[in-house]
């Protein structure tokens, strides 16, 4: 991990996506609000359209990233011992690598 | 005990403007460094310094150093010495080109030029219109300084002892110093610290007085420890009462409050100024609006309910002004009095607040004092500079804006010529085992437990017999009077007894040191004041108003063996200009 | 009214301990004025002080969980019995009130907090407009008492790593100085994890400055100029 990654560059990730995250956010709430799809189907092709899923497929991508990056920064600040520390960021990652892929599977499921 | 011995080239007791600006030129130049301090550095009281800086730089009207240099000589109501003053008004204006250049954030003008304000006492053309010297950083200039000064040892890898006091100078054979005899606050620990050459910085001793603007650490520790190395202290009659204090509390109202328009006021609200210095009014000289303020409240014309200040106005220079030149002031008024100064007036009274006089240094910082020959051979080894030095350029009186001058030319001064000595002098010199044994008796002398005077209750009773018999105004019958009674206090150090002989940063321990001092230090003032019948400057006696320049312009040396006092002449000669024969001193 | 004081001697004590004392309160007492006449009964009791006017920063301390400068705080804003008086948090105890400020001297050391030129010396001053000057203010004015990195959850977490709010306030001082010439070394210095983005922007600082200054805005200014120089 450069030294560039893990502060400045983080930081700035971590606006961007949360800027990402808020806008598809409100979108997507306001087009449940104001149309709701009826259906499952309705749903599923709502989802499947190529410019959504893409959208929904970084937003999830985004969401992962930032997620990283905060949690990163508690375990920074609150695990000291190296080994220990290590340990835990290991485990978040594969945590959220693993749900990562479950998310993939599932939007390969709508295409 | 195992005694810990450490070697430098040079020593520093003090962290202030004078030992910080002379330890980075000394660093700077590779010099192995030890500053001494008992507090942080930027906790020195340099950083409490509010007007600013005087030098001549032309910045908002004409000026020249030889009418800066004509202010200081009439200022000092011709006692200072006129070489070491043309020196420093020339000097003046590459110190402050070199603060800018290391980053004191000074205000500006709309040219991008420094700063600079009217100040008290300063005129252009030998006493003709008021002129604007005082370069300033708002009314927080100490503290620019100060800190910049700091960050530059930083750069410059100056060795730091923060938190140790100095307990005592340590001498060779011949009287030479060798270095001092310091404690670690933190661990209550001694040390010995060597040196080639030892400067001592560590300020005025305003803490003799009751109501002060200086800080808690302004016990006078330097002076007292050159009184004891055999050093005298020269013109310490010479204390400047700062005209505006915070009424019943003694923090500082910059005059600077006055050089940007402001003005005193008593109960009948009448410009009193007026009456007293027809032409500067509220810009005159110091010891002239302090003398002034306490004839009203005398006569009866102070104001509020015990009638015993006056009042300081600035409110008519609108808030902005107040919040932009004066953000200083105006908060410590909101604190401390619960006053806007933007809306309504100040209340002040005068307070005490710097030392004219000290360790009598020449313009190259080395101390002198009279041994064989002269009234003026150089102590081996001992430079001083700052407020603790006496070199003079204040003589009976301080102007406004001087004091960091002082202390910047000179520590930088003897930070060079400090320099210089080293070339001279390779080897350190060998300290007298009685020295520090001396030294070593001082610092266990409050180790003894038992029953005894408590520290506190002695030095408040010091304070309050130095406020009533060595105050603004001195007669014969009352310093007499007060100088039995600093006596007396002072034979009565012997029984004061620690409540706790604990090691461990041990406040009280260190409060009995500064005691002591206090008490040599305040002897000095009383001693020297008794004896000097004239009026000059900061020194007013009712008993003889008038100024004796054929019998008493000359410089008084106290000693602390058999509290003796000895005279020298008063170097009227410049360096090369014409001198400024003494005049009566109006504004 | 009642003061209840943190007490720690390490030559006599083997645990801290809480002591109550009650001071008559006069009209215009500050912290400070408490804390000497608490000394005044007990002079085993050690805190540092000195200027007593809230320039020399000697003496933070925390006063009912929130860091003042005792000099300036009134006692009258303390309505409620007892008052508890306890060291600056998080920094090693020496004694009594008396804390442990190295790392926080570090921190400030870090940041090469002096002016850096790279042009020649000029003659006379360095020109500076009135504009350029007033970026300063809110920056200079700062006092070291260490009120803020205290008071920093960041810093308690990481004292030898994170500079802290008053390590990076001086640093924008130098950043937003016109005259300063070293802006693209200050900021990579200030790169990496721990330095600058352990600030949360939890904004302790800005509630403990004595002097009302703020911090974190200054910590934001140094982000936004990383920002735009990476753009």
């Amino acid at each position: 991990m450069s030294r560039h990654l893990s502060g400045f560059r983080a930081w700035m990730w971590q606006r961007a996506s949360a800027i990402y995250l808020a806008g598809f956010l409100v979108y997507t709430l306001g087009y449940l609000i104001v149309a709701p799809p009826l259906d499952h189907q309705a749903l599923k092709s709502w989802l499947g359209g190529s410019g959504m899923w893409l959208a929904t497929a970084l937003f999830f991508l985004a969401l992962l990233l930032h997620a990283w990056i905060g949690v990163r920064d508690v375990i920074l600040d609150y695990i000291g011992p190296a080994g220990l520390r290590l340990g835990i960021l290991a485990a978040v990652f594969l945590f959220l690598l693993v749900c990562g892929l479950w998310v993939l599977s599932i939007l390969m499921g709508v295409l | 005990m195992n005694l810990i011995r450490r070697n430098f080239d040079v020593l520093i007791i003090g962290a202030g403007g004078a030992g910080l600006n002379a330890a980075v030129q000394l660093a700077k130049a590779d010099m192995r460094v030890a500053v001494v301090s008992k507090v942080f550095p930027t906790r020195s009281h340099t950083v409490a310094a509010q007007g600013g800086v005087n030098a001549a730089l032309g910045n908002v009207n004409d000026d020249s150093w030889h009418w800066h240099m004509f202010d200081t000589v009439k200022g000092s109501d011709y006692l200072g010495d006129q070489d070491a003053i043309e020196f420093m008004c020339r000097e003046a204006i590459p110190t402050v080109y070199e603060l800018e250049h290391n980053g004191v954030p000074f205000s500006r003008l709309d040219s991008g030029k420094i700063y600079q304000r009217p100040f008290g006492g300063q005129s252009r053309g030998f006493g003709k219109e008021q002129a604007s010297r005082t370069c300033a950083a708002a009314d927080r200039t100490g503290h620019a300084i100060l800190h910049t000064l700091y960050q530059q040892n930083i750069k410059a890898r100056s060795h730091f002892f923060t938190e140790y006091f100095a307990i005592d100078l340590l001498q060779d054979a011949e009287g030479g110093v060798t270095g001092a005899l310091v404690m670690d606050i933190a661990s209550g620990e001694p040390m010995i610290l060597n040196a080639r050459a030892t400067l001592l910085a560590t300020g005025g001793c305003g803490q003799v007085f009751r109501t002060t603007s200086n800080a808690h650490i302004n016990t006078g520790d330097g002076m007292a420890m050159a009184l004891r190395a055999g050093v005298p202290l020269q013109d310490m009659e010479f204390f400047q009462f700062h005209p505006t204090g915070v009424a019943g509390r003694g923090m500082l109202i910059t005059e600077a409050s006055r050089g940007e328009g402001g003005y005193l006021i008593n109960s009948e609200g009448e410009r009193f100024m007026e009456r007293y210095a027809p032409g500067a009014k509220d810009l005159a000289s110091r010891d002239v609006v302090a003398r002034a303020i306490v004839t009203e409240v005398r006569e009866g014309r102070g104001c509020g309910p015990n009638k015993d200040y006056v009042l300081l106005k600035v409110d008519h220079l609108g808030e902005e002004v107040v919040a932009k030149r004066l953000p200083g002031i105006r908060e410590t008024s909101k604190i401390f009095l619960g006053v806007d100064p933007a809306f309504e007036p100040i209340p002040v009274y005068p307070t005490a607040h710097y030392v004219m006089g000290g360790i009598p240094s020449d313009r190259f910082g080395r101390v002198v004092a009279p041994a064989h020959h002269g009234p003026e051979e150089v102590v081996q080894g001992l430079y001083a500079a700052g407020e603790c030095a006496c070199v003079s350029v204040h003589g009976a009186n301080r102007l406004g804006g001087n004091s960091l001058l002082d202390i910047l030319v000179f520590g930088r001064l003897s930070g060079l010529d400090i320099l210089e000595y080293l070339g001279e002098h390779p080897r350190h010199r060998l300290t007298d085992s009685s020295s520090e044994e001396r030294a070593m008796a001082r610092f266990q002398r409050f180790d003894k437990a038992g029953e005894g005077i408590p520290v506190a209750e002695l030095r408040r009773e010091f304070r309050k017999v130095m406020e009533d018999h060595a105050g603004v105004f001195r007669t014969d019958e009352i310093m007499r009077e007060g100088m039995d009674r600093v006596r007396d206090i002072r034979s009565r150090l012997e029984d004061v007894r620690l409540a706790d002989t604990s090691r461990t940063f041990n406040t009280a321990r260190i409060e009995a040191f500064e005691l002591e001092n206090l008490i040599d230090v305040g002897m000095s003032i009383v001693t020297s004041a008794l004896h000097r019948q004239e009026s000059r400057g900061a020194h007013s006696r009712p008993d003889y108003p008038e100024r004796d320049d054929k019998n008493w312009m000359r410089h008084s040396l106290y000693f602390l063996a058999e509290d003796r006092l000895d005279y020298k002449p008063v170097r009227t000669k410049p360096l090369s200009v014409d001198s400024f024969p003494p005049k009566p001193r109006v504004y | 009214m009642e003061f209840q004081i943190y007490r720690f001697n390490p030559d006599i004590d083997q645990e801290p301990y809480i002591q109550s004392f009650t001071v008559e309160v006069e009209r215009g007492m500050m912290l400070r004025d408490v804390l000497l006449e608490i000394k005044r009964r007990d002079e085993s009791f050690a805190f540092r002080h000195s200027c007593g006017e809230g320039v020399c920063g000697s003496d933070g301390v925390n006063v009912n969980g929130k860091n003042q400068l005792a000099c300036i705080t009134p006692v009258a804003d303390y309505t409620d019995d007892p008052v508890v008086i306890r060291p600056l948090p998080g920094r090693p105890v020496i004694r009594d009130l008396v804390v442990d400020m190295s790392d926080f001297y570090h921190q400030y050391h870090a940041v090469d907090p002096w002016l850096k030129r790279k042009d020649p010396v000029p003659e006379q001053e360095n020109l500076q407009t009135p504009e350029q000057r007033a970026r300063l203010d809110g920056l200079w004015e700062c006092i070291l008492c260490g009120c803020c990195s205290t008071s920093c959850p960041s810093f308690w977490w990481n004292p030898q790593k994170f500079l802290g709010p008053q390590a990076l306030l001086s640093s924008w001082r130098f950043l937003a100085d016109s005259r300063d010439q070293a802006e693209d070394e200050r900021l990579n210095d200030l790169d990496g994890p721990y330095k600058v983005f352990r600030c949360h922007t939890i904004m302790n600082c800005v509630d403990a400055c004595p002097k009302h200054l703020n911090p974190t805005r200054a910590i934001g200014h140094i982000r936004n100029l990383m920002l735009k120089k990476s753009v």
